[in-house]
């Protein structure tokens, strides 16, 4: 199998290992191309954006009205949409996403955890556009009929954000129950030791003990959430709107970018540009809630041993 | 350990052998551009030369309004069942985009169209070297919509019409007697032939009133349209006639100044609302892609045979003769 | 007398350890409660989907078979003769060429001439459809809408069946469905396979074995950390602005003068690949370095010790410990591509495709975006389609997922029986 042994030790062979660890490091360069590209991309199209006659920075940062055919570029209401889906998703996903994680590390037997982790990982296999489907088809007709067909619109925020949290709820809970098992076990131990009762010792000792973990999880399932497009094009509406009713149809920062996009817009037209600019800010969003997600997670990082 | 690679590698030379076998099916024919027009039969009696299908094969690709497109998709799926062989596809993305793919990408052979060239797009394609023909292929009825659950609005005057796209928040702020419930809006994408008609018939090409209405939405994809309005007794909205033909259980069309879309509306002129459908092609496409010629042949014979089923109106015989005509000029030498 | 404590008399402990234990089981019912949500959802998702894939179907023909031969109400009641004699006379010309051409009408078998009367003359239209839940509880009121529309007919459809994998996109949803589609994602994920593969295990490779300590590599790895929580539709932003637009010579095949179409352009699977390989490299880079992680150094330390270089350690005990798990992440990272919608809408799949894929410079559809589009038209029909397809692709990514599964214990166990 090793074909070495007659192989003096010469210049022969280091070339070879020289040109195979050059491959490999240009492989890993390409990842910061990658990124280089994406950057340079959206800030290059945003400038082409942003250089219009027509639109203004602060106008873009704080106008009411989406409509760039006719000239008003204020992005408020599509960060609303996106925000009130998102709100919405973690409000749903979080509560119970750390409940699942909570009885699954603290409470499931082995069999249990057995069978329930590979249904999250069922759950979070499933394809965005199911999730998407599923909206329309089951949650929008219960709102409907919960709460009634003129309160509720076809399309509204309300419906996507409660997909949505299914969505990121597998995610949670995994990642959850991660940090929680990583609490060494000595520290539940002592707080028995004193007294404390099972829920005592996972609300005031397990918790606090992961929160870095945690907080992490939490801010990567909202990064997650305000990147989600599937759902929210088929279930949130089609046009922008400024509104605090999550029953109302508003089109979200994604959803607006795939509408856009599969209508083919002329390179160079307004409707083009704008899509990479709204592309740009997702990107800041996402980027800035992944780095503060990963710094919470060496910051607060405990070490136990 | 080095059996496993090997095997991983074979596996992967395999599946990638396969893969041209998977494209099995209707696999797409090599294509050579030929001059001699080997699908003409007979004529037919209006001029045009009959195309057998059968014989015709190389890639169409067409693009543009999602008011032509069902009817594209029934010519294109009839050419299909008749022995058609090769590619077509269709991009149902607003005629704005279409003839931005025509006229200025150069990416489509065919634009589909609910409105007329505009003279930009025109330059455009001069441009890239290409001359558009304006083949003139239905009429359509522009359906204005509300749902089925909607019992107080049967007709609208164009006035009203303006008003209720785009000054007025509530219905009772058009006619008092309406509910004061905020009128939701439903209405095409900025890139649709079918957005650019309604600006300008009833705003005079300003898309700025309707653009600021409250409670807008937009879609280039009608389907999404009728979800909407199907959904409160409070939405109005408005797209090619044959969205709400398909639809016809479950949406209420509006006649406009009295007058009820229908065929003899439409024929007689009296319906307000009726457009021009069109396709767009180019001469030399034509002449070297003699499929994209065949069929616009196809088309043009039996588009009146669909054209109803599919939910729109024939054209008037005039229109179609000058497609035939100019069909005819553009295939001079050829046939 | 009542012991006193620090904390109270014994009463009073007790009452508080009763109260503290109740507050403690309160709280395991909101855990368990939580849990039982949670698969709650798994299944409603499950069942809404099954739910639209099977159903009675409402149909009216356009043509009634009794109006072709009297007395007979279905064309399966058709004699042999019969069916020959009414195809010639009521296809229509164009359609009988064709059929004539393919296989001439005395040559075929009933059944196929039943279903060509089917398709091209009877043309049953779909008025109306249900779910499976409303065709197993509301059939009176099933019944009763079939009555009050003339002319129309029930039978029990299931939309997700042979045919149904095997015909192409068509109008009418009685015939469509979603071969193209399926080909489609297939080629898709080959070419991102291809491409993802060999780079992200070379620069995982790097990452673990090669890269020093040192800044550079530090930012390098927070890098793709970052780039795998990107959302997905921005990689379909740098996809339609990079191999769309300004690469179009390559991806659209025009470079190789393959295409003398004046008409190729960006939007073909070779764009799409690459894109979704963009995609899912960072999830293979980080999953392959978990994998070389996992190696224990004694392997390395002791291939050195007998003499090997850096490489042949690598390529001949390395690798081959973590095979297994870098494989199995792989087919895990190319299942999540396979559902992925956004990007490929962003480049541009195509609305209408009439023909199979038959290079990476084919426009393309995939099934997710079947699925999006369908789901998308507001006829009951389009849901049940949407149903099926779905219930198509999870079958397909069950199969990919278990492959990966029965690979990785394969490998496990014949690495278990050779050491």
């Amino acid at each position: 199998m090793h074909e070495q042994t007659a192989h003096p030790f010469g210049k022969r062979k280091r070339i070879h290992e020289r040109v195979i660890e050059t491959t490999l490091f240009l492989s890993a360069m390409l990842s910061i191309l990658i990124t280089v590209g994406i950057a340079f991309i959206l800030i290059r199209e945003s400038y082409l954006f942003f250089s219009d006659p027509d639109v203004r920075l602060l106008d873009f940062l704080t106008g009411k009205k989406w409509q760039p055919m006719i000239g008003l570029f204020g992005f408020l209401p599509l960060l609303n949409a996106t925000l009130t889906t998102s709100i919405i998703a973690m409000a749903l996903g979080i509560p119970i996403g750390l409940f699942v994680a909570i009885y699954l590390s603290e409470y499931a037997s082995d069999r249990s955890r057995g069978i329930l982790k590979p249904i999250l990982e069922v759950l979070a296999g499933i394809p965005t556009i199911v999730y998407g489907y599923f909206a329309l088809t089951f949650m929008t007709p219960l709102l409907r009929s919960i709460f009634g067909e003129t309160t509720v619109e076809i399309y509204n925020t309300a419906s996507a954000g409660l997909v949505m949290g299914i969505l990121v709820l597998p995610m949670i809970a995994t990642m959850a129950e991660d940090a929680i098992s990583a609490v060494p076990k000595e520290l539940r131990l002592a707080s028995y030791a004193l007294g404390g009762t099972k829920i005592e010792t996972t609300f005031r000792v397990v918790i606090p003990a992961a929160m870095s973990g945690l907080s992490a999880t939490f801010l990567l399932a909202l990064s997650r959430a305000i990147g989600e497009t599937m759902i929210v094009a088929l279930a949130a509406g089609a046009g922008p709107k400024l509104t605090a009713n999550p029953f109302e149809a508003a089109e979200t920062i994604t959803g607006y970018i795939v509408r856009i996009s599969g209508g083919d817009v002329s390179y160079n037209s307004i409707d083009y540009n704008s899509i990479f600019a709204l592309g740009l800010v997702l990107f800041l969003i996402t980027f800035t809630l992944n780095l503060t997600s990963r710094k919470i997670s060496s910051l607060f990082h405990q070490e136990y041993d | 350990m080095k059996r496993n690679l090997h095997l991983l590698s074979i596996s992967l030379v395999l599946l990638l052998s396969l893969s041209p076998l998977a494209a099995g099916g209707k696999a797409e024919q090599v294509t050579t551009p030929s001059n001699s027009l080997a699908w003409v039969e007979e004529s037919l009696e209006n001029g045009l030369p009959k195309v057998n299908p059968l014989k015709v094969s190389g890639n169409i690709i067409t693009a543009g309004s999602s008011t032509v497109y069902p009817l594209s998709e029934r010519m294109a799926e009839r050419f299909m069942q008749e022995g058609y062989s090769g590619t077509i596809t269709i991009d149902s993305i607003g005629s704005g985009a279409g003839f931005e793919r025509f006229a200025v990408a150069g990416e489509t052979d065919i634009a589909n169209a609910s409105r007329p060239i505009k003279d930009k797009e025109t330059e455009s394609a001069k441009t890239i070297g290409r001359v558009p023909l304006e083949f003139r292929i239905g009429t359509d009825a522009l359906a204005v919509v509300v749902s089925k659950q909607n019992t107080f609005v049967q007709n609208l005057t164009k006035q009203e019409l303006a008003k209720v796209f785009s000054t007025a928040k509530l219905w009772s702020e058009v006619n008092p007697a309406w509910p004061e419930e905020p009128i939701q809006r439903f209405i095409p994408g900025t890139d649709s032939g079918t957005f650019d008609y309604f600006s300008e018939e009833i705003f005079n090409k300003n898309a700025e009133p309707i653009l600021s209405a409250s409670n807008l939405q937009l879609s280039e994809d009608d389907n999404i349209l009728v979800q909407g309005i199907k959904g409160s007794p409070y939405a109005i909205g408005f797209f090619g006639y044959a969205y709400y033909a398909e639809n016809a259980s479950s949406l209420n069309i509006l006649s406009i100044e009295g007058i009820e879309a229908s065929a003899v509306n439409v024929d007689n002129g009296t319906y307000p609302l009726a457009r021009p459908l069109y396709l767009y092609s180019d001469a030399s496409i034509m002449r070297n892609k003699s499929q994209v010629a065949a069929f616009i042949d196809f088309y043009l014979s039996y588009v009146n045979e669909e054209i109803v089923q599919v939910g729109y109106f024939p054209a008037p015989d005039k229109a179609l003769e000058q497609g035939r005509t100019l069909w005819l000029d553009a295939m001079r030498g050829i046939y | 007398m009542q012991t006193q404590s620090l904390f109270g008399t014994e009463t009073d402990i007790n009452t508080l350890m009763g109260k503290r234990k109740r507050i403690g089981l309160l709280w395991k019912v909101a855990f368990l409660f939580s849990t039982t949500l949670a698969i709650l959802f798994l299944i409603l998702l499950l069942l809404t989907v099954i739910d639209s894939s099977f159903g009675y179907v409402a149909l009216r023909n356009e043509v009634e078979p009794s109006s072709l031969i009297a007395g007979k109400k279905s064309v399966k009641d058709f004699s042999r003769a019969e069916l020959e004699r009414v195809a010639a006379t009521n296809l229509s010309s164009g359609i009988l060429r064709r059929v004539e051409y393919e296989k001439p009408l005395e040559q075929r078998t009933g059944n196929d001439l039943v279903a060509l009367l089917e398709q091209y003359v009877i043309k049953p239209k779909v008025l109306k459809t249900w779910g499976l839940w409303d065709s197993l509880t509301h059939t009176k009121a099933i019944d009763e809408y079939s009555r009050s529309e003339e002319g129309s007919y029930l039978t029990f459809k299931s939309w997700i069946n042979a045919e149904f994998f095997l015909a192409d996109q068509s109008a009418d949803p009685l015939h469509a469905g979603i071969r193209t589609a399926f080909l489609g994602s297939l080629w898709i994920i080959l070419i991102t396979f291809l491409f993802a593969f060999p780079i992200g295990v070379g620069s995982a490779i790097y990452l673990q074995e090669y890269a020093q300590d040192n800044r550079l590599n530090r930012i390098l790895q927070l890098n793709i950390f970052n780039l795998s929580a990107v959302p997905s539709i921005i990689y379909g932003l740098l996809g339609l602005a990079v191999f769309v637009r300004a690469m179009q010579s390559f991806t659209s095949g025009s470079m190789f003068s393959s295409l003398t179409d004046a008409t190729a352009n960006g939007r073909t699977i070779l764009s799409g690949g690459l894109t979704l390989g963009l995609l899912v490299l960072p999830v293979i880079i980080i999953n392959t370095q978990e994998a070389l992680k996992a190696v224990p150094a004694s392997l390395r330390m002791s291939s050195y010790g007998v003499g090997a270089t850096k490489w042949q350690t690598i390529w001949h005990q390395v690798l081959p410990a973590s095979g297994e798990r870098i494989l199995t992440g792989t087919i895990l990272a190319l299942s999540r591509a396979l559902g992925e919608t956004a990007p490929l809408v962003v480049i541009g799949a195509s609305t209408f495709i009439s023909v199979d894929p038959t290079g990476i410079f084919s426009k393309f559809t995939t099934l997710p975006i079947q699925i999006y589009q369908w789901s998308a038209r507001p006829q009951g029909a389009y849901r049940n389609l949407a149903g099926a397809a779905i219930i198509a692709l999870l079958i397909l990514l069950m199969l990919m997922n278990s492959t990966a599964i029965y690979t990785r214990d394969k490998l496990a166990k014949k690495k278990r029986l050779e050491s």
